[in-house]
C-alpha cells in the first residue's frame, strides 16, 4: 500500500486517538462520529491534492456551462454589448458568494482580454469591495488596468426585491448580451431569469440554492446544478492542486454513498433481529 | 382541421403580454369576485398535523412564535401567523414573539394587533413581542441558551425585569411549542439545527411554497412537526382553526387566504392549459416540418 | 504584499481553523467565539460597511442627475426615496403619545368619552375603568405621526385633565412602533413594493412554463407531466378533478409511452379507448364514484411526487451541496484558494 495512505491513516487515528482520550476534559463529549467525519473528509481531500501537485493527471468531465463561460464573453464582444455579472444576493460570509467573486475573477479577465464592458451589480457593501478588488486584479492581471475602473462593480440595494427591480432595470435600459448569475439566490433568480430571457441574452447560472435550480434551468441556456457550481473555480484555473480537491470531494461523496448503504443493510439486519448492533445509535 | 391546426399554431405564439394579461386576469377576478368561484378546501395531513400538536396545548402553555418573513411573503405568511394566533389565544396560550428577520418585527406588530384586540387579550400578560436581534443562527443558539443574555428589552422598550409573563422564562426549555413561520435564511431549518432538535421542544413550521422541498426532510424525520406549506396550508390551516372556533362558540373575522385559494387555482390552471397548448401547437409544428421535409 | 496578501492569509487561515476546531473544544471562551462571536463580529462590519454601499449607490445616482445621462429622471426618485429613509429614520420620529395623570373624578366620563372616541372603542366605560385603575401617567393608546394631530386632542383634553403631556418614542423603537414615520413609510410604500415584485414571479413562472414545458425527449415528458400534476394537486381544485378522469390521462400516458412500439395508430387508438371503457365499467361496478381509491386523486399523486421522488432529488442535491461547500471551505482554510484576495 502506499506510504501516503498509511501516514494518513495513522495521522487519522492519532488524531481521532487523542480527540478520544481528552473527551470531557480537552474536547466536548458525544462528538465523535463528527470530528472522525471531518478528520476523514479532510484527509481525503488532502490526500487527493497532493497525488494531483505529484503530478497525477486527473480526468474532469465537460461542464457545458464553464466552457460556455467564455464563448458568452465573446459573443458579447461581437455584438458591441456589454456584460452582466449578479454575484446573488448574499454576503461574503456564504461560500456560494466566494465561489461566485471566484469566477467574476475568470470572467473580468475574458471582458479585459476582448475589451467588453462588465457591469456588477451587487446586494451587499463587502460584496462590493471584495468584488472590486477581484476586478482589478483580473484586469491588471490581463495587462489591461486602464480598462477597469471601480463603479463597474456597484451596490444597488440589500433589500431582496429592490436588488432584483435594479437589476432588472439595468438589463431592460442597457440590454446586455451576456448575463451571468452566480451565487447565492433566492426567489428573486426566475423574475432575473426570465428578464434575461426576454431581452436575448445567453444566461449562464449556478447557485447552491437547491430550490432555485429549477428556475435557472428552465430560463437559462446553462446551468450548474449543485457541486459542479463549487468546482468551477478549480476547473477554470486548472491548477493541479484545485483539481485534485475535485476528485478528493467526489471520492468523498462514494464514501458517503457507501456509508448510506451500509446503514441501511445494518439497521435492516437490526430490525430483522438478525443482529445486535444498531448502527443509528452512531448518529 | 387545418383550421385547428392554424389556430393551435397561433395560440403557441403567442406575445408573452398577452399570456401575462390573461394570468393577471385569472386572479384578478376571482379576488374580486371570490363568490362566483368557490372552492372546498380539504386540509392535508401536514397541516392536520400542525393544527392536532396546538390543539393539545393546554391552557398558559407558553409558545414561542417566530416571525421571519417580510413583505414580499406576507400574502402567503400572514394569514398563517393570523390563523395561529387566533388559535393560541383561543386556547388561552401565552405567546412570546421573536424575529431573526429584520422585518419581522413589523410583520408581528401587524399581526399582534390585528388580532390581539379581538380576543381582548393583554400585552405582557397574555402575550410579549420580544422582536429582532442581529445575528441569524447566533440568535437561535442565544434563545436555545440564554433569552435573558440576548434581550434585555423587549420591542417597546420595556425592560424583561418589568413583564409578568417573563418571569419564569430561560431559554428555549420554557416553551412548550415553538411555530416559525420562515420565508427564507435565518429560518426553520436554523430552529431545528440550533434549538429544538438538541433541546428536543416540539418544532412546527409555515413556509413558503418554495420553501416545501427544503423543509420536507425535516418533515420525514419528525424533526418538524408537520408543515403548512405555502397558501395552500395557511388556507388548510385557517379552515381548521375556523371549524375549531366554531366548535367553542368564538366567533371572529374569517381569515384571508382561504379566500385567496380560488384566484391561485383559477390561476394553476390557466398555467396548465397553456402547457398543453403550447404542446401541441409544438406537435403539429414538428409534424408540418417533418412532412414538408419528406 | 504582507498587508495585501499574507496578513489576510493568516486571518483567514487562523479564525477558519479556530472556527472549525474550536466546536470540539471544551473551552467556553473559545465556544463562545465560535457561537456567538465570530458571528457577531462580522454582523458589526457588514452593519458599517452599509455606508460604502449606500455612499456609492448615492454617488451613481447624483453623477446621472447632474450628468443628464439616459434615464436621470429615475435617479431622482431613488436619490428623494434615500433622503426621505433617512428622513423618517433618523430625523423625524413621529411616534407621538399622549399621557394624562391627575383626572378629577368628575371630570372621568367626559375624559373617556373624548379618548373613547379617538379610539374608536365603543365602549367609554371601559376606558373609564383603565384610568381610573391606574396609579401613574394613563397612556392613550394610539401613535400620532405628527405633533400637530396630538395637539387637538390635547386642546380638547385640557380643560378636565391636571397633567397632560405629549411625548414620543425613544430613538430606535419609533422605527417598529405603529403610527410613526418611518412605520408608515414601511407599511405603505415598502411593503406595497416588495409584493409587487414578488407577484411578478406569478407571471414570469406562466411564461416560464409556457416556453419550456415541452415533449421534447422521455425526460421533458416528465418534467411535464409532473409539473401539471403539482400545480393542480397543490390547490383545492385538484381534488375536484374526478378519477374517471385521472384515469383517462394515466391511459393517454401509457399510450404515449407504447406509441413508439405500437405503429399501427388504429391499434393504439382502439388499446387506449378500450382500456378507457373497462376502467369505466370497473370503476362504476367498484362504487368509485362515491369512493374513489387514493390512486386516482391528483393530490394523493402530487403528495407521492413531493414525498418519494422529489425528496429523494432534494436530498441528493443538499448532500451534494454541502460537500461542495466542505471543499470549497477547506480548500480556503488550508490557504490553497486565495481567490477573496483577488489572486486566481
Amino acid at each position: 500500500m502506499n506510504n501516503k495512505v498509511v501516514m494518513l491513516c495513522a495521522v487519522f487515528f492519532g488524531v481521532l486517538g487523542v480527540y478520544i482520550s481528552g473527551e470531557g476534559v480537552l474536547f466536548i463529549e458525544g462528538a465523535r462520529v463528527k470530528f472522525a467525519s471531518i478528520m476523514i473528509v479532510c484527509i481525503t481531500i488532502y490526500y487527493y491534492i497532493d497525488r494531483a501537485k505529484s503530478g497525477e493527471d486527473i480526468y474532469l468531465r465537460k461542464i457545458p456551462g464553464l466552457q460556455a463561460l467564455e464563448e458568452a464573453v465573446g459573443r458579447a464582444t461581437e455584438m458591441g454589448k456589454s456584460v452582466l455579472f449578479v454575484p446573488g444576493i448574499m454576503d461574503l460570509d456564504q461560500v456560494e458568494t466566494v465561489t461566485g467573486l471566484n469566477l467574476l475573477g475568470h470572467v473580468a479577465e475574458y471582458t479585459a482580454k476582448y475589451e467588453t464592458s462588465l457591469n456588477v451589480p451587487v446586494s451587499r457593501a463587502i460584496v462590493m469591495e471584495a468584488g472590486r478588488e477581484i476586478c482589478k486584479e483580473s484586469y491588471l492581471k490581463s495587462g489591461r488596468p486602464d480598462l477597469f475602473y471601480d463603479d463597474m462593480v456597484h451596490y444597488i440595494s440589500d433589500e431582496q426585491f429592490a436588488y432584483a427591480a435594479g437589476v432588472n432595470g439595468i438589463m431592460e435600459r442597457e440590454k446586455p448580451a451576456a448575463c451571468f448569475y452566480l451565487g447565492k439566490f433566492y426567489a428573486e433568480s426566475l423574475i432575473l431569469a426570465e428578464t434575461g430571457n426576454s431581452i436575448g441574452a445567453i444566461q449562464i447560472a449556478g447557485t447552491g440554492s437547491p430550490a432555485q435550480i429549477p428556475f435557472f434551468v428552465t430560463a437559462c441556456d446553462y446551468t450548474l446544478i449543485g457541486e459542479e457550481f463549487f468546482t468551477a473555480s478549480a476547473y477554470l484555473s486548472n491548477k493541479p492542486e484545485l483539481v485534485g480537491s475535485i476528485k478528493g470531494q467526489d471520492i468523498v461523496k462514494l464514501l458517503v454513498m457507501i456509508a448510506m448503504v451500509l446503514t441501511v443493510v445494518f439497521n435492516g439486519l437490526f430490525q430483522a433481529g438478525l443482529i445486535a448492533f444498531d448502527v443509528l445509535s452512531l448518529f | 382541421m387545418d383550421t385547428i391546426k392554424r389556430v393551435f399554431i397561433s395560440l403557441g405564439s403567442l406575445d408573452r403580454r398577452i399570456i401575462f394579461l390573461i394570468v393577471g386576469l385569472s386572479v384578478l377576478i376571482p379576488l374580486l369576485k371570490p363568490e362566483w368561484v368557490s372552492l372546498p378546501i380539504r386540509p392535508r395531513p401536514e397541516s392536520q398535523i400542525v393544527f392536532n400538536e396546538i390543539n393539545k396545548l393546554n391552557e398558559g402553555d407558553k409558545v414561542l412564535l417566530s416571525f421571519e418573513y417580510g413583505p414580499s411573503t406576507k400574502p402567503e405568511i400572514h394569514p398563517m401567523a393570523i390563523a395561529i394566533l387566533k388559535h393560541l389565544y383561543a386556547k388561552n396560550i401565552q405567546v412570546y414573539g421573536f424575529a431573526l428577520w429584520p422585518d419581522g418585527n413589523f410583520m408581528s406588530t401587524e399581526a399582534f394587533s390585528e388580532v390581539s384586540h379581538q380576543y381582548e387579550k393583554e400585552y405582557g400578560i397574555d402575550y410579549v413581542n420580544l422582536g429582532y436581534k442581529p445575528g441569524a443562527e447566533a440568535v437561535v443558539k442565544g434563545i436555545a441558551a440564554d433569552i435573558r443574555a440576548l434581550y434585555t428589552v423587549d420591542l417597546k422598550g420595556t425592560p424583561i425585569e418589568d413583564i409578568p409573563m417573563m418571569k419564569d422564562v430561560i431559554n428555549v426549555n420554557s416553551f412548550d411549542f415553538v411555530f416559525s413561520l420562515s420565508a427564507g435564511f435565518p429560518g426553520s431549518t436554523e430552529w431545528v439545527q440550533y434549538a429544538c432538535d438538541p433541546k428536543n421542544i416540539p418544532l412546527s413550521t409555515g413556509v413558503t411554497s418554495i420553501m416545501v422541498t427544503d423543509i420536507l426532510p425535516y418533515v420525514e424525520n419528525g424533526q418538524i412537526l408537520g408543515l403548512l406549506a405555502g397558501m395552500p396550508g395557511a388556507a388548510e390551516y385557517e379552515s381548521l382553526v375556523e371549524a375549531e372556533l366554531k366548535r367553542m362558540d368564538i366567533t371572529g373575522i374569517p381569515g384571508k387566504a382561504s379566500g385567496m385559494m380560488a384566484a391561485q387555482s383559477i390561476a394553476h390552471v390557466v398555467i396548465v392549459l397553456f402547457i398543453i397548448f403550447g404542446n401541441i401547437t409544438y406537435y403539429i409544428i414538428r409534424n408540418k416540418n417533418g412532412k414538408d421535409k419528406i | 504584499m504582507l498587508l495585501k496578501r499574507h496578513i489576510p492569509l493568516i486571518i483567514v487561515i487562523g479564525v477558519g481553523l479556530l472556527t472549525l476546531f474550536g466546536h470540539f473544544i471544551n473551552n467556553d471562551s473559545i465556544q463562545a467565539f465560535v457561537d456567538k462571536d465570530a458571528l457577531q463580529w462580522f454582523d458589526i462590519i457588514a452593519s458599517f460597511a452599509v455606508f460604502l454601499g449606500a455612499l456609492n449607490m448615492l454617488k451613481l445616482q447624483i453623477i446621472k442627475i447632474i450628468k443628464k445621462q439616459k434615464n436621470w429622471q429615475y435617479s431622482i426618485l431613488a436619490v428623494i426615496g434615500f433622503v426621505f429613509a433617512i428622513f423618517a429614520g433618523f430625523f423625524y420620529r413621529g411616534a407621538n403619545f399622549i399621557t394624562l395623570s391627575d383626572v378629577k373624578d368628575a371630570h372621568l366620563a367626559v375624559v373617556s368619552e373624548i379618548v373613547s372616541k379617538e379610539l374608536k372603542e365603543p365602549n367609554p366605560y371601559a376606558i373609564q375603568t383603565k384610568i381610573a385603575a391606574t396609579k401613574t401617567d394613563f397612556e392613550i393608546d394610539k401613535i400620532y405621526i405628527t405633533s400637530e394631530s396630538a395637539n387637538v386632542v390635547i386642546e380638547k383634553l385640557k380643560p378636565y385633565v391636571g397633567t397632560i403631556e405629549l411625548r414620543s418614542k425613544p430613538w430606535g423603537t419609533h422605527v417598529q412602533t405603529k403610527g410613526s414615520l418611518f412605520y408608515w413609510m414601511f407599511i405603505n410604500i415598502i411593503t406595497p413594493l416588495g409584493a409587487t415584485m414578488f407577484a411578478l414571479l406569478a407571471f414570469f413562472v406562466a411564461s416560464a412554463s409556457y416556453r419550456a414545458f415541452r415533449i421534447r425527449n422521455f425526460e421533458a415528458t416528465l418534467l411535464l407531466v409532473a409539473g401539471i400534476i403539482l400545480m393542480l394537486g397543490r390547490v383545492p381544485i385538484g381534488g375536484l378533478i374526478p378519477w374517471w378522469t385521472v384515469s383517462i390521462m394515466i391511459i393517454f400516458g401509457i399510450g404515449a409511452v407504447a406509441a413508439p412500439f405500437i405503429k399501427k395508430r388504429s391499434l393504439l387508438l382502439g388499446l387506449m379507448g378500450g382500456g378507457s371503457f373497462i376502467i369505466f365499467v370497473f370503476g362504476a361496478y367498484m362504487g368509485w364514484n362515491q369512493n374513489p381509491p387514493k390512486l386516482l386523486s391528483i393530490p394523493y399523486i402530487q403528495d407521492w411526487i413531493f414525498a418519494y421522488p422529489t425528496m429523494a432529488g432534494s436530498r441528493a442535491l443538499m448532500i451534494g451541496i454541502a460537500l461542495g461547500i466542505v471543499a470549497t471551505s477547506f480548500r480556503i482554510i488550508i490557504g490553497l484558494d486565495k481567490s477573496f484576495l483577488g489572486d486566481k
